[in-house]
């Protein structure tokens, strides 16, 4: 059925196409230009990030180095769920962090239903839409993005672009030197629905909260930039 | 689905019985607009950007044999199956072949109004499988067992404390308050959940499908689409060829303006690409995925004079602000699509004979055409479909004659201005004393609703007319 299907639909589809070669198509896609993104709420790409996120209803943080970032994970842990365990990835960066120095105690998988907390080391970030982005793998099963009540994420400022488009470009790189995964995604915010007579609720399918630490070279405004313009 | 347009003026009476209803309709047509305008106006470039990506799905729909078999290459070597529906019979039954070769039992769905379109929830039901959507508005609509009302919020239609009565009536979980709609969240949540976990099959749509790479993306705020897409073992995306972009930084252009549209976010929660099954190390994931592609029409629309309507990104912006929308709500259109897009797609999808009220429940306003982040003519093509109505002799004698009798008349201006210069100095006579006519030979379709004003004592042209000879006189007299 589907062979015969297709062959039909691409003989009406043939009917109507102006039939021009990959490079005119190449060419033509190349002479529009890029899209235009959002403009950043400011000029610092870090605060910029950060303010997006606050918008997305995310929380954030900023460490300096990875024993600031374990420590400041652990204050996290037990101000909110008084407890010190949560599930990472297989992650190498999560792997090599001194999680011991503040008493967290990392079990390195998939989140099982019922474990409150998940990790996640972001592969990338982008300033324009306050987003982080996971590959699916070993690394960050997507369980981990989904399952968990809270998600907790490390963004390395080197890791940090201004819009989309520079994210594409990095994605891309990426996938030439290591194939393609499974699936590439983009979050910004907790899990939300307002299928409710329009109502706002966080934590519909996924984690009710979701926090980001951005970690590395970020100015030491940054925070305080961000929480201004964002309004808290 | 069981379609009821041709009976829309009747399902629009309906509708407008329910005051609660009509007032939670009112009120979403102010509140969407409004969170709509406050996002296009934050984004400084929206003309650019929409101009930019009309301007790549023209492209990409001009040469959409190149770009569909570009993605099925990719998607195939990506390790998907990719199939082939000409029409919703089609994809049905590919998708419960699929099911069925894996012994389901059960499968979550994500939101889709493709299989909307298809039917393929009742289909699949048919045939033993227990179906449950997942997305919250769906869920609650398939408890409810009512069709979408919104493309993009499909309960927006019922009050929380229907739903409260819904959830007490259909979750077997002992007495409970639910007073608020975060407790009408967490229980939708934990009893899907369980669902989620248990499915062997994810059904899910796609938002776009990216040539250059044979990527599907799906845009979601709850997360359920990944939670579909992700825990069953096998994935099954159901969508149309129509969404092929070319590039992966195009679809995230489409996403700006989608987002903005729909529902005022600069971002979705979660915007996820999947390109297949598990690779070697992944620890989880689907262990099969299958695309499968309908055409459904679609294939005939692009070879029209409507070709324009398949750059629609289904963002609902056009629906929330109508004011028919707004007066009589989704189901009032019987079928999947609601609205101006649904009042062009419908006719297109299904046929004309069957849905020729929808181009004519419009009054011309121009709001769709304006707010459209596709930039379709959408008043154009609705005034196309109602001229296509009336040369097909789809509408009724009386109508068309009187149609015909008002086009002769408009094309002998100098007759219709000696009829008005007589109708219109009647009628304000005979309506001088009350300003209004609360009754009307002909005119009963007006009347029965409100009073027809009195017209002034002349007609706009004789004012005109007298205007600009009075504006002559003063010129020649200086």
């Amino acid at each position: 059925m589907t062979d015969s299907a297709r062959s039909h639909i691409f003989a009406k589809l043939r009917q109507v196409s102006r039939g021009a070669p990959t490079t005119t198509l190449e060419r033509e896609l190349q002479a529009m230009g890029r899209a235009p993104g959002a403009a950043l709420p400011c000029p610092d790409l870090c605060a910029a990030f950060l303010t997006n996120v606050l918008r997305n209803q995310g929380s954030v943080d900023c460490t300096g180095n990875r024993s600031e970032t374990v420590k400041v994970v652990g204050q996290y842990l037990y101000e909110h769920y008084h407890s010190h365990r949560l599930v990472a990835g297989n992650d190498p960066r999560l792997a090599a962090m001194p999680w011991r120095d503040a008493g967290v105690l990392p079990r390195f998988g998939s989140v099982e239903p019922g474990e409150p907390v998940a990790l996640s080391f972001a592969r990338l970030a982008v300033a324009e839409t306050g987003s982080i982005i996971t590959w699916t793998g070993k690394a960050n099963p997507a369980a981990n993005n989904l399952l968990a009540e809270h998600h907790i994420v490390l963004v390395d400022s080197a890791d940090l672009v201004a819009n989309t488009e520079q994210a594409w470009d990095r994605i891309n790189q990426d996938m030439d030197k290591s194939g393609r995964p499974r699936g590439i995604n983009f979050i910004a915010g907790p899990s939300s629905t307002a299928d409710i007579e329009g109502q706002l609720v966080y934590g519909a399918h996924g984690p009710h909260s979701w926090h980001v630490i951005l970690m590395g070279d970020v100015p030491e405004t940054a925070l305080q930039e961000a929480r201004s313009i964002a309004g808290l | 689905m069981k379609q009821t347009s041709e009976t829309f003026l009747e399902n629009a009476s309906e509708a407008l019985k329910d005051a609660g209803k009509a007032q939670r309709r009112d009120l979403l047509a102010l509140f969407t607009p409004m969170v709509r305008d406050a996002a296009i106006n934050n984004f400084e470039n929206f003309q650019t950007l929409r101009q930019h990506v009309k301007k790549v799905r023209q492209h990409s729909l001009d040469n959409l044999d190149h770009y569909l078999a570009q993605f099925e290459q990719e998607a195939v070597r990506n390790g998907n199956r990719v199939h082939f529906a000409r029409d919703g019979d089609e994809l049905n039954s590919i998708v419960l072949d699929i099911c069925q070769q894996h012994s389901a039992r059960r499968i979550a769905k994500g939101k889709s109004m493709v299989t909307e379109e298809t039917g393929l929830n009742d289909f699949l039901q048919r045939a033993n499988l227990d179906v449950m959507e997942t997305d919250l508005g769906e869920y609650i609509i398939q408890q409810a067992g009512e069709t979408p009302s919104h493309i993009v919020g499909p309960a927006l239609h019922k009050s929380a404390a229907e739903i409260r009565e819904l959830f007490l009536d259909k979750h077997d979980l002992g007495p409970r308050e639910l007073a608020e709609t975060a407790d009408l969240v967490a229980e939708a949540r934990g009893v899907l959940r369980e669902h989620f976990l248990k499915a062997e099959v994810g059904i899910i749509g796609a938002n776009a499908l990216i040539a250059e790479n044979g990527y599907t993306m799906l845009v979601t705020n709850e997360g359920n689409g990944d939670l579909c897409a992700n825990l069953p073992r096998v994935l099954i995306v159901c969508t149309t060829m129509d969404r092929v972009l070319p590039r992966a930084e195009d679809a995230s252009a489409m996403l700006r303006l989608l987002v903005r549209s729909a529902t005022g976010q600069p971002q979705t929660c979660y915007t996820s690409y999947y390109s297949g099954p598990r690779r070697e190390q992944d620890t989880d994931g689907p262990l099969e995925t299958h695309i499968v592609l309908l055409d459904n029409k679609r294939s005939d629309v692009l070879a029209s004079d409507y070709h324009e309507m398949l750059q629609c990104i289904r963002c609902g912006a056009c629906l929330n602000h109508c004011p028919i929308y707004a007066s009589v709500g989704g189901h009032a259109y019987g079928w999947v699509y609601p609205g101006p897009m649904g009042s062009i797609l419908t006719p297109l999808l299904t046929s004309l004979e069957q849905s020729a009220a929808l181009p004519n429940a419009c009054t011309s306003c121009g709001r769709c055409a304006e707010v459209c982040p596709a930039d379709i003519p959408l008043p154009d093509l609705l005034r196309d479909l109602r001229h296509q109505e009336a040369t097909e002799n789809l509408s009724s004698t009386p109508w068309r004659r009187g149609m015909k009798m008002h086009a002769w008349l408009a094309r002998h201006p100098r007759l219709y201005h000696a009829l008005t210069a007589i109708g219109i100095p009647l009628l304000h006579r005979l309506g001088r004393k009350r300003g209004r006519f609360s009754r009307l030979p002909m005119a009963d379709g007006w009347t029965s609703q409100r009073d027809f004003p009195a017209p002034q004592r002349k007609t706009f042209m004789q004012l005109y007319k007298a205007r600009n000879k009075a504006s002559r006189r003063r010129a020649d007299d200086r």
